[in-house]
């Protein structure tokens, strides 16, 4: 009965006859276990259809309402949170395991002829999902995404001549506003996903028309003019159909990343929204998500005079360098025990990513904007001292110094830790430092009157281990007398060179 | 691992899942958010909330924290609820910043007064500010105060023009008459200072009240009026 029906609609349609070879034609029989990164992919896009098309009936895409609607799916519809999270997350996967299938096809050079164009492909999906993940963290509308989209902007301020044209095609407008989200709502469902899902087609043409290929071996080069011919010899001979043998290993993992995916979601929940995207509060945090990071790292790092430069040109390279790596050598060996370069390139690239995420996630840079008020001074920095001196450490937080300074590894890490700094700096250069600044330090100089600086040197002169000397000028043979004010008339002292 | 078993273990693991989910139930995920939970205003939680953010910073307990321990009753007992919810709106003396609206700082005046009663309610317990002795500044004899002074307090404190003493001219800057009396009133039992009525090493019976104006009122009289003022 069924037989008959499969067979009247197949006598109509010839589907079977288009699938059946897909199903069945043949891969590597050496392939396992490695080459499951692409599918789980591919099914991690497929939630993000799924999940999107849910969210996109609850969502209300308007700058007055999209924050409270994310309110309203998390905590008013039946398992909305459980979906918001399945997005979320799946988002983080999918780039990740995009990453993984690009580094396994980097190492494996599978890539080289016939496949050029397979990974070409691959790029431009990997830009595609990275701008969904850019576009999906917009559609929170929180701080986080107020102030991306702030530096995005910003970024496309800085291209030469058509800089304002730029931001107001990506904003909508000189500035961030109701039209912003509108843009950036139609970007995310509509035109990213239908690139994306044209590029996979493509994608996965390419894959059926060039074939999957082997595992690489020492010595089984890559010969442009014989390739395709020899390898239709060995899968012919040695291949084995995709369906059922490649194709279960493929689900098995497709299964587990399922699971995994479903444990996060359940265990850590959606991603934000964070704080109301309120430009008047500025005492916001914004981080970009995950994929972002190491970028926000990497930007935070840069010294300031190459800023321009290295944010317009280094992702043009970056897209130039990647798009290029197959026609730099689309033949000769496969294995990554003959391409050592190769396998030095992505391993660095995946440290400095990995390093520059953490960088980005730390953030050591940011002065922890309520350290004055929310970190008391530790005792023993306040047993034992004078009067002055526990006014001093008074004057510390007031003048929030804690911010950038740690006491007892609390505090911010802009500058540097001060638990010792009596045996690094005298009390004239402690003065002049604060007063001055210096490097990255603001001059202080105007906010401190004569008695807030005094009593605050005083008591950064006590901040030493106990029996370590204060620190002298070289050849000072006495430590030397601690100045009472600035513009003092100098008193006469008895060491010391006028 | 052959594609039978690892289904088998993958079977077994989302099983295992699926008996934890349904006995706990969904409702109770940790993923789960919950209604942003503001704590409400003069609440013991959004008390600490605003302290642990806000005044922990400088007014601690024991040794920690430079200005008066906040979270010890000896100093509620030596302020008033007026004094406290003033100096949170206005500040004082030069090192604690107003959060009043007045000086764009976060806290309205009802929000001043509830912190101050929550903290009292926390730190104070049943502690009422001390009927012996006033809260706030009461004005003393300047010359009484000096003999006091070196009586009671310059054995610890440092004569008058010695190094580290409190009669040094820059610290007398920084602090306000009210935080002068406070000091002397509430010590600060953990960096070794007596409370104005126990014992001291200089007067074994403490202070009297009005003893503790007069030393106010001298070292009040110390304080420099300009920065000439200030050169030893």
């Amino acid at each position: 009965m069924i037989g008959a029906a499969v067979d009247w609609v197949e006598a109509r349609t010839g589907a079977m006859a288009f699938i059946a070879p897909l199903l069945t034609h043949h891969v590597p029989r050496n392939a396992k276990w490695w080459y499951v990164f692409g599918s789980a992919t591919l099914m991690f896009f497929t939630i993000q259809i799924v999940t999107g098309v849910c969210l996109a009936m609850l969502y209300a895409p308007s700058a007055a309402e999209a924050w409270e609607s994310l309110r309203y799916i998390d905590e008013q519809v039946p398992f909305g949170w459980m979906l918001r999270a399945l997005h979320g997350w799946s988002s983080n996967a999918m780039v990740v395991m995009m990453a993984i299938h690009m580094l396994q096809v980097f190492l494996h050079a599978s890539y080289k002829f016939p496949r050029e164009l397979n990974w070409v492909t691959g790029v431009f999906l990997l830009f595609t999902v990275l701008a969904l993940a850019f576009t999906g963290q917009v559609m929170r509308w929180d701080q986080d995404a107020y102030w991306g989209l702030g530096i995005g902007a910003s970024i496309a301020d800085r291209i030469p001549l058509i800089g304002n044209q730029v931001r107001g095609l990506l904003l909508g407008g000189p500035i961030i506003g109701g039209e912003t989200l509108s843009r950036f709502f139609a970007l995310h469902v509509f035109v990213l996903p239908g690139a994306a899902i044209g590029l996979v087609g493509l994608h996965l043409a390419l894959i059926m028309k060039n074939g999957i290929s082997e595992m690489p071996k020492p010595g089984a080069t890559v010969e442009p003019a014989t390739y395709r011919e020899e390898y239709e010899k060995r899968m012919a001979k040695d291949g084995v159909p995709f369906y059922p043998d490649a194709a279960q290993r493929d689900m098995v993992f497709c299964g587990a990343c399922l699971v995994l995916l479903v444990v996060l979601a359940a265990v850590y929940g959606p991603f934000g929204p964070g704080g109301q995207p309120d430009p008047t509060l500025i005492d916001a945090n914004p981080r970009p998500d995950y994929p972002f990071l190491w970028i926000f790292g990497a930007v935070s790092l840069l010294p300031p005079a190459s800023e321009t430069a290295v944010m317009l040109v280094a992702p043009l390279v970056g897209v130039l360098v990647l798009v290029a790596v197959p026609f730099l050598a689309n033949a000769g060996e496969r294995a990554p025990s003959r391409r050592p370069g190769m396998v030095l390139i992505a391993s660095l690239a995946v440290m400095a990513i990995a390093a520059l995420t953490w960088e980005g996630k730390t953030s050591p840079w940011s002065p922890v904007m309520n350290a004055w008020s929310a970190l008391p001074t530790p005792g023993h920095f306040l047993t034992g001292r004078t009067p002055l001196q526990v006014q001093g450490a008074n004057v510390f937080q007031f003048a929030q110094c804690r911010n950038c300074h740690a006491l007892d590894g609390l505090g911010g890490e802009r500058g540097p830790a001060l638990d010792a700094i009596a045996t690094r700096m005298t009390p004239d250069q402690l003065m002049r430092q604060i007063q001055q600044g210096d490097g990255n330090m603001p001059a202080f100089g105007r906010n401190l009157d004569s008695a807030q600086m005094t009593a605050l040197v005083s008591f950064l002169t006590t901040l030493k281990p106990e029996f370590e000397a204060p620190a002298r000028i070289p050849g000072a043979q006495l430590p030397l007398p601690v100045r009472r004010m600035p513009g003092e008339v100098a008193t006469p002292v008895a060491a010391g060179p006028q | 691992m052959s594609a039978h078993r690892a289904v088998a273990t993958l079977g077994a693991l989302v099983a295992c899942g699926g008996v934890v989910v349904s006995t706990t139930g969904c409702d109770r995920l940790p993923g789960r958010p919950t209604a942003a939970q503001v704590a409400a205003e003069g609440t013991a939680e959004w008390t600490i909330q605003v302290f642990n953010t806000s005044c922990r910073g400088c007014h601690a307990q024991g040794t920690e924290g430079a200005a008066v321990p906040l979270m010890e009753s000896d100093y509620w007992r030596a302020a008033t609820d007026e004094q406290v919810a003033r100096a949170v709106l206005e500040g004082q003396g030069m090192l604690m910043p107003a959060f009043g609206p007045s000086a764009g700082g976060p806290f309205t005046a009802s929000q001043a007064s509830a912190l101050t009663r929550g903290m009292r309610a926390i730190w104070g317990g049943a502690t009422r500010q001390s009927s012996e002795i006033s809260g706030t500044v009461v004005a003393g004899n300047a010359s009484n105060g000096k003999s006091v002074f070196d009586a009671a307090c310059a054995g610890c404190h440092g004569a008058a023009g010695s190094a580290g003493s409190v009669t040094d001219p820059m610290y007398l800057r920084l602090v306000s008459d009210q935080g002068l009396w406070t000091a002397v009133v509430a010590g600060r039992a953990a960096l070794g200072s007596p409370a104005w009525n126990e014992p001291m090493p200089g007067r074994p019976s403490g202070l009297t009240a009005t003893e503790v104006a007069d030393v106010v009122a001298y070292l009040s009289s110390q304080r420099p009026r300009s920065m000439s003022e200030t050169q030893p």
